[in-house]
């Protein structure tokens, strides 16, 4: 998107911060410091013409220090730059993290988290900072006709003299802007991959002291490190560099004012006065030419960074970076909603047909799958692993985006199952949930208001009595980063809980048994068909699932391999006995309350 | 969370130390540069009298050559030293990234478990980051800058000691006004980063946990989370920066008062004609130099209170000392090892108790199955086993050597653990499966993985081991994640096996796949296994029993099973699957 429309989306969003930054800026940097320089010149000329002889000087003096006070004042008026960085940057993240909570649950960014938040850092940090910028080409050009204008009038040869170089940086830095886009866009490759790592080994801290590998870890850091290094190295050499060109052509300019002017000086043709004023106003623009370089560099900077930040959101429109909307920074916070009545839509039949999902890349996924759950019934999905049961549930809830197919909610079709398949529809609890560093109570409700659901009866439901009874604080309980204070048993129960307080007309459930004994899922089963009228979809692999199961739908490789009651099945899928039998190797009877005494044959 | 001067000079003692000479010639560089400022308006100040005093052209054009080749060497100075600077800081910075997270590694379990990767993502990049200045300019930078004040003052007073004497007491006055504020600033900037690094905690956890978040309907809670911390963080920021503005534009309200005052002096004196008009000029000149390295110490004072409070924020983490500690070293004989609980209690934080008075013995080479409910305190005591925590009470022994006696890593390269919890790293798959030693060769990689069964697998990476993956495991199930748990395990080659509900996320036939590599495994070695299903446990000699965080019950499998009175025969009973889960997977 053209930084322009970027800029005038955000200076739009709140004009009151935008014009006082505009204020700020333009009369502290670059009107009012060009003040100074016409009282000195007045100040040297009072002082060497011979016939007033400095008896105006206290006069000029006083105005430079009223010159001065307006300045500081106009600085603190600019606090409304960094104040208006609070507000952008709210603004800029609150886009982002929504147009990621839009997006299929499950690629919902396209990078590390650790990476994501290198860039909801750095990126959001570098748009603000430009925001503030937008003013400097505006008091440069004030700046450069003022100046031009009071320099001509004293002497137009030298004024050509000093201005030349200026035009010539401006020139210079347009040339180079591709190089500092490639070295810019490293640097922010280079600071994702540390942060990204860092992410990582302080979310796998335990694999890492389990294997001892803590120093590796850190070698590789190095590594990373080391490369971060260099790509910022090339950057801001390369930035400071063009400064220092632009610096140095204003000094030269200077030193052409010292050689124009040497001999008007001597002529008396060219006053200490004007010498003052010329030399002041080229620092000064030397400063300002300073920013043209690096303004130049910045609005090619810019462009990455809001290439990443796009990025962030996938396939969105550029556009909903910007786009307006409330950041509750003061005042009252938004009510939450409990969750609506299902009314008419109550589910009848859901049909899945030629279901296709493939992951970019590797080639995997599911493919044209196709099965129909009538209301009240319950499909178990099993296979080995890698046989795509996880990408199917994922492509039906659209947690995934299915590349082909169709799924019908009572006939109809569903064109956004990411929107739909939310309570009150439908209600999962995924095979490794997250929980979050909140109290166990926030994250079963998750912004429900208590009064509106049945809490109690989700956590028994979710056969969590017991765990309560445990817990220091039961519900109030803060579960730690990742719900690491709890077992891995309670946290996926807690999910279930939390999937159980909404209603929902079908419940989808990936995989319990990694984290359920057979007496809490029996139990887990029970309480759930008391539930009038309940639908569900499973994926599961044991025993008790798959005997209540009215429909079984057998993946392999992606694809259904059978499809069926399991006593049938059982007759006709050689994958289902495998998967059947895999268990318990030996049965012969169907009867598989084995002891362990009992020889089992090496496979 | 302020920082004491020993603080600073400790992080500058070791890690500029190592670049001795890169810092010395960049201070070099600074003290040149600095010198020639202050020449060039001494320059101009000939140039001026000269002019005036008609001297021949020549000489003008000679002295304003001068001044043009004094620019441009300072300039090149600038440049390299720039360079210098950034390679001096960005080297210590990294090395001090790399030593914090190596210190965040080695600490315990329990601090991890209140921290969150993204907050402290933030600490040890974050908070370094902005100390990158003050480790390549802040020092140099102010020296350099109080020289060039000193040495304009002198300049000053040698023209007029009244001169030099009102200037000098300006730039001190702006100087102990700049330290005011920057108490202040300092505390305030603090809390902002905190809530920074809060707020970039909150966002990295629910960046994570999207799928959780759009499958719950939640979405609508998470943003008015996230205004929270914004709103939190707004408040911080705001009330920093309203304060280091006031600061600022004190700052320069004083450098205006100073150059008015010294010009008045000027004027005073070129009336009584004491002085010339250059001279009044290079005043003008000198305290308007005089103007940049004030400037630029309050510039390096402000950016220096963001230092502060990140060295505060980042000695305040080095000072966590882990309790978990290494003991004196003393060797484990080598081969498999025995294991003895004596009398263990143990709970996490003040909680309750989870494991209380466990006492057991398990001979080298012997398997032992624990079964017990979920939350019966199984996983924790595999985690006291690997020194992730010390026990309450009691003691643990491996091998008849007390664990708070050996060197940690002597511990860990010995016992591995297999939970069913495995993080991926976005780097290749040989890096993920070593760990990233890089002395397992390539051959012994794929044997593993050939005994795993993940051979096809293997095949279908598009550049082999050198394949990259996607981090958090994109493309890899969550079943062949946990094979790939398992081959890591199989190249360390330890001597004590921990399986936690190691292959529960497996199907049954691949299961059945594994089992002939388990057996692989577990031959020979010491093994704790905690599974659900029969088939795992049936590899135990012995069976240990967990209720509540008690022993009740310890025997041989076999006999245990076979006695109808026991809770294990009883277990097998009421279920077909033997046990439950699922403590914690992490």
């Amino acid at each position: 998107m053209s930084p322009w429309l970027l800029i005038r989306s955000l200076a739009t969003f709140h004009r009151w911060l935008f014009f006082a930054t505009g204020f700020g800026v333009l009369m502290s940097a670059y009107i009012l410091p060009l003040a100074p320089g016409l009282i000195i010149q007045r100040f040297f000329n009072d002082l060497s013409d011979n016939a007033s002889a400095g008896a105006n000087s206290w006069t000029f003096l006083t105005l430079l220090v009223a010159v001065g006070t307006a300045r500081s004042v106009t600085i603190v008026v600019g606090v409304a730059e960094p104040v208006l960085h609070i507000v952008v940057g709210a603004l800029l993240r609150k886009n982002i993290l929504r147009r990621i909570l839009d997006h299929p649950g499950a690629r919902s960014v396209p990078v590390s988290a650790g990476e994501a938040v290198s860039r909801f850092r750095d990126d959001v940090q570098a748009v603000c900072m430009f925001l503030a910028w937008t003013f400097d080409p505006i008091g440069q050009v004030t700046m450069l006709m003022l100046s031009l204008i009071v320099l001509i009038t004293i002497d137009p040869l030298l004024t050509i003299g000093v201005f030349l170089p200026l035009l010539a940086i401006v020139a210079l830095v347009s040339q180079t802007g591709k190089r500092i886009e490639r070295f810019r866009k490293a640097n922010q490759e280079a600071i994702g991959n540390v942060t990204g790592l860092l992410g990582e080994m302080f979310g796998a801290v335990q694999a890492v002291k389990a294997t001892g590998a803590e120093s590796r870890v850190v070698n590789h850091l190095r590594t990373v490190n080391d490369a971060r290094r260099t790509a910022t190295l090339r950057d801001t050499v390369f930035k400071e560099f063009l400064q220092s060109v632009s610096t140095n052509l204003a000094n030269i300019g200077i030193g052409l004012i010292l050689l124009l002017a040497a001999g008007k000086i001597r002529q008396g043709e060219f006053t200490v006065g004007d010498f003052a004023l010329f030399v002041s106003y080229l620092s000064g623009l030397s400063v300002a030419a300073g920013f043209v370089g690096l303004y130049l560099t910045q609005w090619r900077q810019i462009g990455v960074s809001v290439d990443r930040l796009i990025a962030l959101m996938q396939d969105v429109p550029a556009s909903q970076l910007v786009a307006h909307g409330p950041i509750h920074l003061r005042g009252p916070l938004p009510e939450l909603d409990p969750v609506p009545l299902i009314g008419e839509d109550a589910l009848r039949t859901l049909e899945v047909r030629d279901l296709s999902y493939c992951y970019p890349g590797t080639g995997r996924g599911v493919d044209g799958v196709s099965f129909t759950m009538p209301s009240g019934t319950m499909t178990v999905i099993t296979g080995r692993i890698g046989a795509g049961k996880t990408t199917l549930v994922r492509t039906l809830l659209g947690l995934l985006l299915p590349d082909s197919g169709e799924i019908r909610w009572n006939g109809r079709p569903i064109n956004r199952p990411d929107a739909f398949f939310v309570p009150p529809r439908s209600a999962y609890t995924p095979q490794s949930p997250r929980l979050f560093s909140e109290s166990l109570r926030d994250n079963i409700l998750l912004g429900l208001p208590e009064d509106s659901v049945d809490l109690p009866g989700a956590l028994h439901a979710a056969v969590m009595e017991r765990d309560l009874e445990t817990l220091d604080g039961g519900l109030d309980a803060k579960v730690g980063v990742r719900g690491v204070k709890l077992s891995g048993g309670q946290v996926q129960r807690s999910a279930t809980a939390r999937m159980f307080v909404r209603p929902a007309e079908l419940y989808v459930f990936d995989d319990l048994s990694s984290a359920l004994d057979v007496d809490t899922e029996r139990i887990l089963w029970d309480r759930l068909f008391e539930r009038p009228g309940v639908t569900s979809l499973v994926i599961s692999h044991r025993r008790p699932a798959l005997q209540r199961a009215d429909q079984i739908i057998v993946l392999d490789g992606g694809r259904v391999v059978a499809q069926g009651r399991l006593s049938d099945l059982l007759r006709t899928s050689p994958e289902m006995r495998r998967l059947w039998h895999g268990e318990y190797d030996v049965e012969a009877d169907g009867d598989d309350s084995i002891l362990p005494s009992q020889p089992q044959p090496s496979c | 969370m302020g920082a004491s001067p020993r603080d600073y000079w400790r992080l500058l003692a070791d890690y500029l130390k190592p670049q001795r000479g890169r810092a010395t010639l960049l201070a070099l560089l600074l003290l040149t540069g600095t010198g020639f400022q202050l020449v060039s308006p001494l320059v101009l100040r000939q140039f001026i009298d000269r002019a005036l005093e008609g001297e021949p052209l020549r000489i003008l054009l000679l002295i304003a050559g001068l001044y043009i080749g004094f620019a441009i060497l300072i300039q090149v100075i600038k440049l390299f030293e720039t360079w210098t600077a950034e390679y001096v800081g960005w080297t210590a910075t990294n090395n001090l990234r790399a030593d914090l997270a190596q210190h965040v590694l080695d600490l315990d379990m329990s601090f991890h478990n209140q921290h969150t990767p993204g907050s402290l993502i933030e600490r040890v990049d974050g908070d370094v980051f902005l100390l990158g200045n003050f480790f390549s300019r802040f020092i140099i930078n102010v020296l350099g800058n109080l020289l060039l004040t000193i040495g304009v003052i002198v300049l000053l007073t040698r023209v007029d000691w009244r001169i030099g004497l009102t200037i000098g007491l300006f730039a001190a006055i702006t100087i102990a006004a700049m330290m005011a504020f920057g108490r202040f600033t300092t505390e305030r900037f603090a809390a902002s980063r905190q809530s920074h690094a809060d707020l970039m905690g909150f966002l990295e956890e629910r960046i994570s946990g999207t799928e959780d978040i759009r499958s719950t309907g939640a979405t609508a809670y998470v943003m008015r989370r996230n205004d929270e911390f914004a709103r939190e963080y707004s408040r911080k920021q705001t009330s920093a920066v309203l304060l280091s503005t006031f600061s600022f534009s004190t700052s320069q309200l004083l450098a205006v008062l100073g150059m008015a005052v010294s010009l008045g002096v000027g004027t005073v004196l070129y009336r009584d004609g004491e002085t010339t008009l250059g001279t009044v000029f290079v005043i003008f000149q000198f305290t308007q130099l005089l103007m940049q390295p004030v400037e630029e110490i309050s510039r390096q004072l402000r950016d220096f209170q963001q230092a502060t409070a990140s060295i505060g924020r980042v000695r305040a983490l080095q000072r966590i000392e882990p309790a978990i500690t290494d003991g004196p070293g003393e060797p484990l004989q080598p081969g498999p090892l025995a294991v003895d609980f004596d009398h263990v209690t143990f709970g996490y934080g003040a909680d309750e108790p989870v494991l209380r008075d466990i006492t057991f013995h398990l001979g080298p080479r012997r398997v032992l199955g624990v079964v017990g409910r979920t939350g019966s305190g199984k996983s924790t005591i595999t985690r006291l086993l690997c020194r992730f925590y010390d026990p309450g009470h009691g003691s643990i022994r491996l091998g008849n050597v007390d664990l708070r006696d050996c060197a940690l890593a002597d511990i860990r390269d010995r016992v591995a653990l297999v939970t069913q919890e495995i993080q991926l790293f976005r780097a290749t798959v040989r890096d993920n499966l070593t760990l990233f030693d890089h002395s397992i060769p390539n051959e012994r990689i794929i044997d593993a993985l050939h005994r795993l069964g993940l051979e096809e697998w293997h095949a279908s990476l598009p550049e082999g081991l050198d394949t990259m993956l996607d981090s958090g495991g994109g493309g890899v199930s969550a079943g062949e994640a946990q094979l790939l748990a398992f081959t890591r395990v199989f190249l360390r080659d330890p001597d004590f096996v921990i399986l936690d509900e190691a292959s529960s996320r497996l199907d049954p036939a691949t299961e059945a796949q594994l089992e002939r590599a388990i057996d692989a495994l577990l031959a020979g070695r010491t093994a704790i296994v905690i599974a659900h299903r029969l088939a795992t446990i049936e590899r135990a000699d012995e069976v240990l029993v967990m209720a509540n965080g008690r022993i009740v019950e310890h025997g041989d499998r076999v006999s245990l099973a076979n006695d109808s009175n026991s809770r294990f025969a009883e277990l097998i009973r009421s279920g077909h699957d033997l046990v439950s889960s699922a403590e914690g997977k992490r």
